[in-house]
């Protein structure tokens, strides 16, 4: 391959279940490294990831603790580096990053990146093991934590809202299941079943490799091929949401003080649709920044709320709505979005709407490219969905979106589930 | 004009900086390459300066719990026609603020019309306009923005921890404020303090972006000029005398948590100092927590193993010129345990010489990456700047600090009566 000269774009390739793309630029102080396994989110064994994350930040061969992996990253002048999961569409991502400041910029110029790309080449290949299973205490000590993350999904009541307006919508499909598992599920994990598990993914699971920073992408593309160029399974796209509900409202009670407002709705549209930038355009006049019609007639006119927002689901092809509210204005602040909806229909919305959406995705799209997380994680994301438009492209497939197309897909726009999270003594009055 | 321009070759950045006639300062630092241009406006005025002596008066005022925090939301208020909301929109740039115990910031971003949203950024912030109904309308707002903070267990805990640690010092209330306090709130409140603390001389400009340091600054100075503003006399803030002693020992809520919350804090009563003097009192006490409690210390190894703390767990100080505290905590399934072991071993954990060398060298790595994100840097330049610290000096401070300080400070900072404990609890039916 001969990528050694570009710039400030994304090269590589996805073949063989791997993908390799890198984006070499000399704009930012440091170099992020990102590994992704996927997976099909499924309950046999998504507990399993999310324990085999956690699991594998605790040790490798040449640092056997979590510890002394800890102490080699501040070594490294205090490389950051995380394992965790995530979820998109009905995928699960085992995702693992490294962050380091490039030692051009530092006293003695050390060369950071080739260590960053060698500690985080041990955490995927050479987890410390031992009797050639992941020892019990290190397992049992991990399962642990992330039960209490699992049930600490109440703590944060907008998140919990829209989770479980998700798993409304969903009703049974996989993209409903939420990417940690259920706390039975991780109680039955054993260390050996979590070797063979982890054994499986790193043989073959589909492999996204992406780096940004000051790099060479040819040495790179050496050092994944041969490490991880041997055939993988192939990823298979994200499955979008088919219609289910026609307006189901389900509303639960907690101890809160603030009631959460969140409405799903079918577009009909994914990312790799051709009119999905007329979608992108729909959301960002209802409800996607400060001058949108959900933020100034909810929050601004009626002082009902200090959060209203409305975005895409790109892989799914739902648009979500949320709203912070009094319990008591439950009815009041669904009419009032209800009637921005309905409005967006009518093509009730003004030429400036238009403007100002464009303008401010464009603002949003090109400040992605100033940091090294964000440009990978709509890479990422582009690539799962398989298709569609991103960066500077995006930008200009909307700056052609008319007003027609706008109310064309705001035609299709139906609405699903209704939740509503609420307070037990309101609720039970 | 005469900018100053500091050394720092080798991390190969280039701040220039300018001070009006006004009392204004700014700072552009160039970035070539980046798409984005990030300016924060801050005022050296927060939650905490609620009791003072307004220009040329004698009279000292005093205004309502959460007013600054309601003043950023009201400045974004014009007169029919003048809307910056929407004049932002236009130029497709973002923009927010943010309150703090000691400082309100106002900023934009944007990937063009760097000129007119610097122009909006100046209007944004030195055109106030309350009115009775404006400022009625916010009320609901804020009281949203408000309880939507009373159902995060995190905010929770360290709301309850300021009240534990600070008998008197104004820290130790929310920032926003509270549903009644924020109720009594009139126009002419917020005009006292616009004028008392929105002055240039108590104000400072920060912009990092791909652009030209001299046209910034000149487009600055020249509009400055047009407003005619003359150097204040210093503000007299009234700050009441803290004790040195905490208000509680330990404050309990319980909320519908999974697993139990849990913080503790100390209070510096070493406070009063500024510039490198509190840049290097803050260092230290940073670095011997990273030492104490850092993912690498044997301590944390151990609360780890024993599975009293999950890997989130952290301490950090944090201070300014009026105030400075230790926090440290996360989640726990047993929180009486965890303290126990932590008061066991705080103040006898032994410090050694090479993990302290390696701690250095992460502060220097973390220091570098810090100039690649301009919302954390905007951060750390103003809150430096108010504390009368110049970034500049972080490497040459933190070379210069040795074990022995550390240790000196653990033994002065670490002491049980200013010490408390926030724990936030399950309700009894989840559990």
């Amino acid at each position: 391959m001969a990528w050694s000269n570009a710039q400030d774009r994304f090269v590589g390739e996805w073949k063989d279940g791997v993908a390799f793309y890198v984006y070499p630029t000399r704009r930012f102080k440091t170099v992020t490294i990102h590994a992704t396994w996927i997976r099909d989110l499924s309950t046999v064994d998504r507990s399993k990831g999310a324990t085999l994350a956690q699991v594998m930040r605790q040790g490798t061969r040449s640092w056997p603790t979590r510890q002394l992996m800890a102490a080699r990253l501040e070594d490294l002048y205090g490389a950051s580096f995380r394992a965790d999961i995530a979820k998109l569409g009905d995928k699960q991502l085992l995702s693992f990053h490294i962050t380091v400041t490039n030692g051009r910029f530092l006293p003695g110029q050390p060369d950071t990146v080739r260590e960053a790309l060698d500690f985080l080449t041990q955490v995927l290949d050479r987890p410390y093991l031992v009797d050639g299973v992941f020892p019990r205490t290190v397992v049992e000590q991990e399962k642990t934590l992330v039960k209490r993350q699992i049930a600490a999904i109440i703590n944060d009541k907008g998140q919990y809202a829209m989770s479980r307006l998700i798993e409304l919508v969903a009703d049974g499909q996989p993209f409903g299941l939420r990417k940690l598992g259920t706390e039975q599920e991780v109680d039955q994990i054993t260390e050996r079943d979590l070797t063979t598990f982890y054994q499986e993914v790193h043989r073959g699971a589909p492999f996204v490799f992406t780096v940004v920073g000051d790099v060479d992408a040819d040495v790179l593309y050496q050092h994944v091929k041969e490490r991880w160029g041997t055939s993988r399974q192939e990823f298979s796209a994200v499955v979008p949401y088919q219609g289910r509900h026609q307006n189901q409202t389900v509303v639960e009670a907690q101890d809160v003080r603030q009631g959460k407002l969140n409405l799903a709705y079918r577009t009909g549209r994914t990312a790799k649709s051709a009119d999905f930038p007329a979608l992108v355009m729909y959301s960002g006049i209802l409800g996607g920044f400060s001058h949108s019609k959900l933020f100034i007639n909810v929050r601004e006119k009626a002082s009902l709320a200090y959060y209203a927002y409305s975005r895409v689901d790109p892989a799914l092809g739902l648009l979500m709505i949320g709203a912070g509210i009094e319990f008591n204005d439950y009815q009041a602040c669904r009419s009032i979005i209800e009637d921005q909806v309905a409005a967006m229909r009518r093509g009730d919305f003004t030429d400036d709407e238009l403007a100002f959406t464009l303008k401010a995705y464009e603002n949003d799209i090109l400040s992605e490219e100033d940091s090294p997380g964000q440009l990978i994680g709509r890479h990422l994301e582009y690539l799962l969905v398989g298709g569609g438009h991103q960066g500077p492209d995006l930008i200009a497939a909307l700056a052609q979106v008319t007003r027609d197309d706008v109310v064309n897909v705001a035609q299709a726009i139906d609405l699903d589930t209704v939740y509503f999270l609420t307070s037990k003594e309101v609720h039970e009055s | 004009m005469t900018h100053r321009t500091s050394p720092w070759e080798l991390i190969g950045e280039m701040p220039v900086r300018e001070t009006l006639e006004s009392g204004l300062e700014i700072v552009v630092l160039p970035k070539p390459g980046l798409k984005r241009t990030y300016a924060t406006y801050a005022t050296h005025y927060g939650s905490i300066d609620s009791h003072f002596r307004p220009d040329g008066s004698d009279a000292v005022v005093d205004v309502p719990d959460g007013i600054a925090h309601f003043l950023e939301h009201k400045m974004y208020e014009k007169p029919q026609g003048h809307d910056v909301f929407e004049r932002f929109a236009e130029l497709g740039a973002y923009t927010n603020a943010y309150t703090e115990y000691t400082s309100t910031t106002f900023l934009f971003s944007a990937t063009s019309a760097v000129g007119e949203c610097i122009d909006t950024l100046l209007r944004l912030v030195e055109e106030p306009y309350f009115t009775h109904d404006n400022v009625e309308k916010e009320k609901g707002i804020i009281e949203q923005e408000i309880r939507m903070y009373l159902d995060m267990p995190g905010e929770r805990l360290r709301s309850n921890l300021m009240h534990a640690l600070y008998q008197k010092n104004p820290v130790r209330l929310d920032i926003a404020g509270t549903v009644e306090s924020i109720r009594t709130i009139t126009p002419d409140d917020l005009y006292v303090c616009y004028r008392t603390f929105y002055h240039p001389s108590n104000m400072v400009i920060f912009l990092a972006g791909d652009v030209n340091p001299d046209a910034v600054i000149g487009q600055i100075a020249d509009h400055e000029r047009t407003r005619q503003l003359a150097p204040h006399a210093a503000i007299e803030r009234i700050y009441p005398q803290e004790p040195a002693a905490v208000a509680q020992k330990r404050v309990e809520q319980r909320m519908p948590v999974a697993t139990p919350l849990w913080m503790m804090g100390y209070k510096d009563d070493r406070v009063g100092l500024v510039g490198r003097d509190l840049l290097r009192r803050d260092l230290t006490i940073s670095l011997m927590w990273s030492l104490l409690l850092g993912p690498s210390a044997p301590l944390f190894n151990d609360l780890y193993e024993e599975g009293l703390i999950n890997e989130r767990f952290s301490a950090h100080y944090s201070s300014a010129t009026t105030y400075g505290l230790s926090q440290m905590g996360g989640e726990t399934p047993d929180p009486e345990r965890l303290e126990a072991v932590l008061l066991q071993r705080l103040g006898s954990e032994p410090l050694l010489p090479r993990s302290f060398e390696r701690l250095k060298r992460k502060e220097i790595g973390e220091f570098v990456a810090l100039f690649e994100n301009l919302e954390e840097l905007a951060f750390a330049f103003t809150a430096f700047h108010f504390r009368g610290i110049d970034l500049a000096d972080v490497p040459a401070v933190l070379e210069d600090i040795s074990l022995a300080e550390v240790e000196q400070l653990r033994q002065e900072h670490l002491r049980d009566s200013m010490r408390a404990t926030s724990i936030v609890l399950p309700l009894a039916t989840n559990r």
